[in-house]
This record gives C-alpha cells, structure tokens and sequence, in this order.
C-alpha cells in the first residue's frame, strides 16, 4: 500500500464503507464558504455601508457632497500630505534593512544575539512602543538628557512638541519598529542563497560595498520590492496606533502629525460627522487600490519570497 | 487630575452613531406631569450609575459607596452599582450606550455643551420633570445646563474653573508680589525670567490647556455667553476684537516668555508637578484639586486667585464656575428613584460628607460653608460664589479641539500669531457651521437664553 | 569577504542597531523598579534601590481582568482564523475551478484595507445588534482581519505539498475531508504553527478595534486598559513603565522562545537555520 494509504488504514482501522459527499465540482466552494462568508461581513458589507453613508447626510441622498466638503477640508489634505510624507521613510527603511542583514549575514561573532534585538522592537505592541518613546522625546526627557550630557544641547530639540519636527519624529519611531521586519525578511532570503552565489565574486576580489551592490542587492531584488509594498501600504493605511498614542489622540501640535486614518476617526467618532468620514473614508480605500494593483505586481514577480526561484 | 480632562475621541462614538440609531436632533422632553407623581416602587429596583470624577476629586469613590450604602438602608429595596470611568472613556462608553439604547440609569455629565449635546441626541430626560422646582432651584450652576425651559442635569459638586495658584515662597524669593491685573502679570514674568524661575507653569501637548486658557482669558472680553453662543451661531466673527482679543493675550504671555519652556511637549500634570516642586511660581489647576495642591506644597505657602484682568467685561477677574452633574438616561426604568437619589445626594448630612472627604464644594447654595477651613479654599469659594460661566462648555468640541487646542499648540510653539490663530479659528467655526447644520441651529436656540 | 571594511566598524554596526533597539526597553524595564524621586534623578542607570512599588500600583488595577480579557480574545479570534483560513486555502489549492485566481486575488487583496474604514460600518451594524461590548463581533472583525493574510499564506504552503500524495489517498478512497484532516494538517505543523504565533502576536497588540469594540471596563483588552491606565497616572512614570512591564513580558516570552517561527513565519518559507 502506499504510505498514505497505510497512514489511512491505521487510522481509521478496519476499513468500513464510508459514505462520501458527493459534493462535485461545488466542493472548493465549501471549504472556502465559511472564511468568505466573514471576510464578506467584514469587508463586503462595510464597504457598501461605507458607500452608502458617504452618499448621504442623515439619510437624505446628497450625492457627492460629503466628498466636496471633505476634498476641500484643508485638514484633510494635510492629512493626506503627511500620509505621503511618510512613504519617504520607506527607502530608509530599506537602505538600513539591507545594511544590517548583510551585517547579520556575515555571521559575525554574535550575530544570533543581534539578530533577537534587532527584531525585538517589531514584537513590542505600538501603544508600549509610543508611551515609551513619548516619556523619552520631552524636551527635558532621556533623549535630549543625554544628549546635553554628550555636549550636543545645541541639538536638543522639542521632537514632539515642536510642529516642525513631530512628524520627522514620528516617522523615526515607526522606522524603529519596522526595521525588524525587513532585516529578518531580507537575511532569510540571503541565507537561502547557496553558497557558490558569493564565491565567484568573492574569488574575483570584490570588496565589501562592491560585493554586496552588484551581487546581494540584486538577488534579493524580489524581496526588497515585496519589503517596499508592504511599507509603503503600512503607511498609508497602518500608522493610525502610532499617531493616537503619541499625539495623545490629538494629530497635534497643531496639525503637524494628522493622517488620513486619524482624521477619520477623529470626524466619525468626536465631530459626530459619519458621513464625512464615510467619504474621507472611501477615498482612502480608493487610494489603496493603487497600493493593491502594486502589491500583485509585485507578488507575482517575487515568486513567494523565498521559496525558491 | 484636572477637571477637563475630556475624552480625546479614544472612545468618542459618534453622537452621529447615537443619530443613527435613535434619530432625533432635537431635544425630546420627557412626558409632562411633574416629579414624583408616581409612588415609589415596592419591588427591587437595581440601578447602574456610570460616573467620574474621583481623578479631579479624591475621595469620591469612597463617598458614592458610603452614599449607596444609607441609601440601601432607607430603600432596602433598591441596590446601585456604581462605575467609575477613566477620562477618555466617560463620553464614549455614554454614547456606546446610547446607541444600544442600554446602559446606565445614571450618567455623570460635565456641564453645558457636554450635557446637552447628550439632550439633544435624545439621550436623557431633563431631571426638572422629576425635581421639584423648589428643590433645583438650590442646586448651582443650573442656567448652563437649561435648554428649552427644562433642567436637564443637575449639580453635583462645583468645579471653579479655572483658579490660578501661586507660590508665596518662591514669589517672595524673587521679590515679586502676587499679580493681580495683566500688566502685572507680564512684569512679573520678566522679573522671574530674569531671576532664572518659571513663571507660569503649563503643559499643552495632549491639547486641554489650550481649552482652559481660553476660557479664562477669553471670557473677560465678551459682554456675555450670548457672544460665544452667537459666534458659533454665526451672528459673530471669531475674528470680532471682543472674540480674538484672548489670542493678543496669550501671545503677550508667549512673548514675555511666561510659560516653561517644554510647555508643549508634556501634558497639564506634568508641567503643575513642576510648580509643586519650586520650579515654576504660578500654575492653573482645577478647583477641586485646590485642596490637594495646597496640601502637597504646604498651606502657608500657597495662594489662591482668578486669572488676571485685562478686560473690562463683566466677567473679568471673576473666576469661572461650572457644575459637574448626574443625568437620568432616556431608557431608565425608573427616573422616579434616580432622581430621589439625585436629591440624597444632596440631603445635609450627604454634602458635609462630601466636602469633608473630596475638598470640592458640593453643587448647592444650602450646604453649610462653615467646614470650610482651609483658607484657600474659603478665598475658592468665595470667588466661585460670583463665579462667572465657563466658556468652553459653551461651543462645540470640536470647535474646541481645532481651533483652541491646535492653535494655542502652534502659537505657544512659536508658529502662529494670534492674528492667524484668530482667523484659522473663524475659518474653522466656518466650516463647521457648514458641516453641522444641527448643531447651529441648537445654538442658535440656546443663545436665546442668553440674551 | 572582509577585506577593507574591516571587522571592527562592522560589529560596531550591529552594536549600535542593537543598541537603539534596546534602549527604550531598557529604559521602561528599569524604570519601572524605581520610584518616581529615583526615575526622575537618575533615568539612565541601573536599578540602585529596586522597589516595587510600581508594579504594585499597577496591579491593583485591572491589569488581571485585562490579561485575561486579551488571552480569551485572542485565543479564539486566532483559532477560529486557523480553521478557516485551513478550509479556505484548502479550497484554493487543491482545486482548480473558474475564477479562482480572481477570487483569491480579491481576498488577499483585502489586506491593504485600513481597518479604520472598516470602523463605522460595524459599530453602527453592532449598535443595532447590541454587540457592543460583546467578545463575539470582535472576535469576528479580528477574524475578517486576519482571513486575507492567513489564506495567503496557507493556500501558498498548500500547494507546495506534493499533489501525488494527494492522489495515492484519494485512490485509497479517502474523502477529501479525510486527506485534509490526516495528511495536510500533519504536514503543515510549522506553518501552522508560524500563522499562530503572527495573528496572536497581532490581536493581542491591536488597539483600535479593542477601544472602539469593548467599551465596558470589564471587557477590556490589555492594551485598551494600558492606554487608558497611562492616562490616569501620567505623573508616575515608575508605575507606568511597570504596566508597560506587564504588558509587554506576555508577547515577548512568546517571542523569545518561539522567535525561530516568527521569522520563519514572516518569510513565509525558507529561512535555513
């Protein structure tokens, strides 16, 4: 018998007549029935609910004037602003990604503790992550602490109260947490090279930047693109934690750390505004389907990361 | 803990949830027929009252238990439990449950906008169809909670809004006396600066203070709450002189470097932790923390007064007074016991109770203002007797947080001045005005009471 | 490989990242055995007098409700997406039928949805419901949540199981729901495994759906209950980064020591050890 078969026999003991379910062609879609009938609530009904409110004001039709009112809201578009500000961090984010896999990757003396820490402000729950680092940035907090200590007060700024620097902030500590991902996504790739990849650079005399320009980055192309696309769909769609906690809920000082899915909230849930949330709302979402579209692009290339190209 | 730490929108559920679901904008009176038609109920009554305020009065908690317990006695048949909630979860977990039409029998409800905005969702029904007029008319502060002729909350223990304390010793050090008028206060913070001592202590970076600030500056420039409520009508301008002066003033304060320097990036207790601590010689906290502040610093070393005076209207160098109250929810079995314990709450025995644990005046002309024995406390009450309204419980909060909050964020920063913070305020009021019709039309109802 | 960038500014490198991550949490560690006087005079050193005072005050509040709050929560939300997201990628990879590309396409899609916009919708369906405060629909939204990814990740693993023993079982007569039950759930332990350990990690930190979703102070989840503790003693850091503490050892216990599958996890494959 074969292996699954005897697998089969010792399982369900002595073979009786079991009665099939005839289910056909229909079969598939009965195991995907159940996750599709939440995901259908979830998403499906949400979405039209969300189509409908944004559509109309206190139940009366009003067409496209939630989205006028919400378009010409200069909140709105500072919040779509910094949004895009954000997506600047995501080639920092990938440039010191690759620096450190490709340090871990050399197997240093310690790498496997370095590779635990590193990875470590990944697993922290953002409101911990936010409280922390919103004690630390005061003026007069831990940060600028040491560095008067270090001889560097003239560069001792006010991170978070100031509105010119909140949103560098910001972005610095979700960069912090994002790091890890990409560090443990790229090593992996790079440890599920075989070994001859590096060996003929390595024999014609490459160094460590030319080494790794002309023969890591390129090999972990797919990776990086896929690194890219999740990143910059976390910020635009995936930061609202982080700004709630550390603006205390405020988008403040001022405006200078509102974002798209905090000026949501803050319509629907404070200014008692559903409907022209429900329009910011779906303008959002609108701007996610470019993110999407990128995101398949991108999935089909890479394959599946790293399992084998 | 101060006591105007509101929900920063954690949990704030839309009231535009609570208009889905329950429809109305306007404000519903509940059937007419006077209080206490009805007998009191034989059979067991189990009441819920949601609540806050042991964060801005200590002591609280322990008073509403004891106050439960006598009332078990008198009424063996009626058992409450009561909830206290965190800051940022009080309005939600109200509007939560109104949307679900279930929840507490009894509400604590800050005062003005904060319990009308709930009556005018249709929320509550006004205490005054279950009080007996006679007995209301000596609960205090009940004009700000009045609208369309009925009382819909009513006090609880009043909270002076918003006094001003000051460090005598560390006044004296600097040579500097108490300033009493703005042109006082502006040379004291030069002099202080000079000696190297904060002058004012504050902490803006969560938004409240902005609220604060507002109000007792702000409200020394208006002839009366008929201008604010008229501004957010739209009959005004938040940019008229009498609305934007507040913003000159703060910008003097700002300008004569009046504030810690990190005032903008901690939050309120943190910056009057450092007047505690000799750092700074003045700071703003709530009234009904007086009693905790003194006692941390020492009784001879504190001062009590109202914000300085610039302006000339009728509410200046008064201090601000409002009322945090307990509402009776639209869906309670029985608003007949809620509004009996209501008025327990306010029986003798119960208010000396409270001020002797709290420290906060209870919300009635008849308790008895001879246990008051700390001298700042007697100088609190005695400003809070001719108290003026307080001016944030007067417009929209959402007016609140975008213009007064966010704008006192960027000029105290450095990044506005209060030209620009006066016009983004109109501009804002503008555009809410055009976003929320209800809301205009509400105020323009209210303003008439205010004439 | 090392020639001319030496050893040495390379292990400065990693130092220093480490460094940087683990300064914050140095800092909420020790600070949370200080006192307050102790935090504010010295924040950077090490624990001098350790008391724990902070961790008592943060124990006397909910903190117990909370934890358990947030393990049955996350416990079922992630059970139940294990099951049917196995169902479900179960249902993409062994089959082929039409429009089964577009549809999966669709679903993994949905992960870029912000769960914000998903926010109104649900209150005001579980409003009417009376399910606010109730562990059920959040336990369904973080269900919906997860689908898209875990389906993903599944139905790719899936089909990397070698369709010839599929086909030597069904020969032997085994229902499908048998060859499912008794040769691909015994396969796929580690990638299950890795899905757990990403969900629970990811329901056991979310925040907004919690603070909307469980209003009641007795269902509140952990990180619900940290917000707001944070919020009522902001002026006693010690009691704070205790809190923080306390919050935090559950997820990074799991970390470390499953930290083997997390990464293999998030890489969805073939990380060698």
């Amino acid at each position: 018998m074969s292996a699954p078969g005897a697998l089969l026999a010792n399982s369900v003991g002595p073979r009786r007549r079991r009665r099939r379910l005839h289910l056909g062609r229909a079969e598939p879609l009965v195991w995907i029935a159940p996750a599709f009938a939440v995901v259908a609530f979830v998403f499906g009904y949400s979405m039209v609910e969300l189509a409908r409110q944004a559509l109309e004001h206190k139940g009366h039709w009003v067409g496209l004037e939630n989205f006028r009112l919400t378009v010409t809201d200069p909140t709105f578009q500072t919040a779509l602003e910094h949004n895009a500000r954000l997506l600047l961090a995501v080639p920092v984010l990938v440039l010191i990604a690759l620096l450190l896999s490709v340090l871990l990757f050399e197997a240093l003396r310690g790498w496997r503790f370095h590779r635990v820490t590193v990875f470590l402000p990944y697993v922290l729950p953002i409101p911990v992550v936010a409280v922390i680092f919103g004690q630390m940035l005061q003026l007069d907090g831990l940060v600028n602490k040491a560095l008067r200590g270090a001889g560097l007060g003239s560069i001792a700024f006010d991170w978070l109260g100031q509105p010119s620097w909140a949103l560098w902030t910001m972005t610095g500590v979700i960069v912090w947490k994002e790091l890890g991902f990409g560090v443990i996504l790229f090593l992996a790739r790079l440890l599920s090279l075989p070994a001859e990849t590096f060996e003929a650079a390595r024999v014609d005399g490459a160094r460590f930047f030319r080494l790794h320009r002309y023969v890591t980055v390129p090999q972990l192309a797919g990776v990086i693109a896929f690194y890219v696309v999740v990143e910059a769909i976390t910020m635009v769609s995936w930061v609202f934690n982080y700004v709630y906690v550390i603006s205390n809920g405020t988008g403040g000082p001022g405006d200078a750390t509102q974002v798209a899915e905090l000026y949501i909230y803050q319509t629907a849930f404070q200014y008692s505004a559903p409907d022209l949330a429900a329009a910011a709302a779906v303008m959002l979402f609108g701007a996610t389907l470019v993110l999407i579209v990128v995101f398949f692009r991108v999935q089909r290339r890479a394959g599946f990361i790293a399992a084998g190209d | 803990m101060t006591g105007r730490r509101r929900a920063s929108g954690a949990l704030l559920v839309a009231g535009a949830v609570v208009a889905l679901a329950v429809g109305a904008a306007t404000a519903r009176s509940a059937p007419a027929g006077g209080a206490a038609a009805k007998a009191f109920p034989t059979g067991p009554v189990n009441l819920t009252m949601w609540w806050w305020g042991e964060q801005e009065a200590a002591g609280a908690k322990a008073w509403l238990a004891e106050t439960v317990a006598l009332y078990h006695k008198k009424h063996p048949n009626v058992t409450i439990k009561t909830v206290l909630q965190t800051t940022n979860g009080l309005v939600p977990a109200f509007k939560a449950a109104a949307a679900a039409k279930k929840g507490p029998d009894l509400q604590y409800f800050w005062g003005g906008i904060w319990s009308l905005e709930d009556a005018w969702a249709g929320s509550t029904k006004p205490v005054s169809d279950y009080i007996p007029a006679a007995e209301l008319k000596h609960y205090i502060n009940t004009a700000e909670d009045t609208y369309d002729g009925k009382v819909w909350t009513a006090g609880w223990y009043v909270q002076p809004s918003f006094p001003l304390l000051y460090r005598k010793d560390v006044l004296a050090k600097a040579g500097v006396a108490p300033p009493r008028t703005w042109t006082q206060l502006l040379a004291a913070c030069d002099t202080l600066n000079a000696k190297g001592v904060t002058p004012l202590a504050g902490g803006i970076s969560d938004g409240w203070f902005g609220g604060w600030l507002y109000s007792i500056i702000g409200a020394q420039g208006v002839n009366s709450v008929g201008d604010v409520l008229g501004a957010v009508a739209g009959k005004q301008k938040f940019t008229d002189a009498k609305h934007a002066a507040w913003w000159t003033r703060l910008q003097q304060l700002r300008d004569h470097n009046c504030w810690n320097k990190d005032i903008n990036s901690v939050q309120l207790y943190q910056g009057q932790q450092k007047w505690s601590d000799g750092k700074a010689a003045m700071t703003i906290t709530a009234g009904s923390d007086v009693k905790k502040f003194v006692t941390e610093v020492g009784v001879s070393k504190v001062g009590v007064m109202a914000m300085p005076k610039w302006g000339s209207g009728p509410y200046a160098g008064r201090l601000g007074s409002t009322s945090q109250t307990v509402g009776i929810t639209a869906w309670t079995k029985y608003p007949e016991v809620d509004a009996d314990f209501i008025m327990f709450m306010h029986t003798p025995e119960r208010m000396s109770a409270w001020f002797k644990k709290t420290g906060a005046f209870p919300a009635d002309d008849r308790f008895n203002t001879k246990l008051i024995t700390l001298p700042q406390q007697k100088v609190l009450f005695n400003l809070v007797k001719h108290g003026a309204p307080y001016l944030e419980n007067f417009i929209p909060t959402e007016f609140d947080s975008k213009a007064n909050f966010a704008q006192a964020q960027l000029l105290l920063a450095g990044k506005a001045d209060a030209k620009q913070a006066a016009q983004a305020s109109e501009q804002i009021a503008a555009r809410i005005r055009r976003t929320n019709r209800d809301l205009i039309a509400n105020f323009a109802t209210w303003s008439k009471s205010y004439k | 490989m090392t020639r001319r960038v030496g050893h040495l500014p390379k292990h400065a490198g990693l130092v220093l990242a480490s460094l940087i991550a683990l300064f914050p949490v140095y800092v909420m560690v020790t600070a949370a055995f200080k006192t307050q006087g102790g935090f504010l005079n010295h924040p950077f050193s090490l624990l001098a007098h350790p008391t724990l005072a902070g961790f008592r005050t943060a124990l006397n509040d909910q903190f117990p409700r909370w934890l358990l709050n947030s393990a049955m929560v996350t416990g079922a939300a992630v059970a139940a997406t294990l099951t049917l997201a196995a169902f479900a990628a179960w249902g993409f990879s062994r089959w082929s039928f039409p429009g089964r590309d577009a549809l999966l396409s669709l679903l993994v899609s949905l992960m870029v949805v912000p769960p914000v916009v998903l926010l109104v919708p649900l209150f005001v369906f579980g409003a009417k419901l009376g399910w606010i405060s109730t562990f059920r629909l959040v336990i369904l939204i973080y269900v919906g949540l997860m689908l898209p990814f875990s389906v993903y990740m599944l139905s790719f693993f899936f089909r990397t199981i070698p369709p010839s023993m599929i086909e030597a079982a069904t020969v032997d007569g085994a229902s499908s729901f048998t060859v499912f039950r008794l040769i691909v759930l015994p396969l796929s332990g580690a990638p299950l495994a890795t899905l757990a350990v990403i969900n629970l990690l990811w329901v056991w930190n979310e925040l907004l759906i919690a603070l909307v979703f469980l209003q009641d102070d007795s269902k509140k989840t952990l990180m619900v209950g940290i917000t707001g503790f944070e919020s009522r003693y902001n002026l006693d850091v010690p009691a704070i980064m205790a809190g923080l503490t306390l919050a935090t050892l559950p997820i990074v216990t799991v970390y470390l020591f499953g930290q083997r599958f997390f990464v293999r996890g998030l890489v969805a494959g073939a990380a060698k050890e």
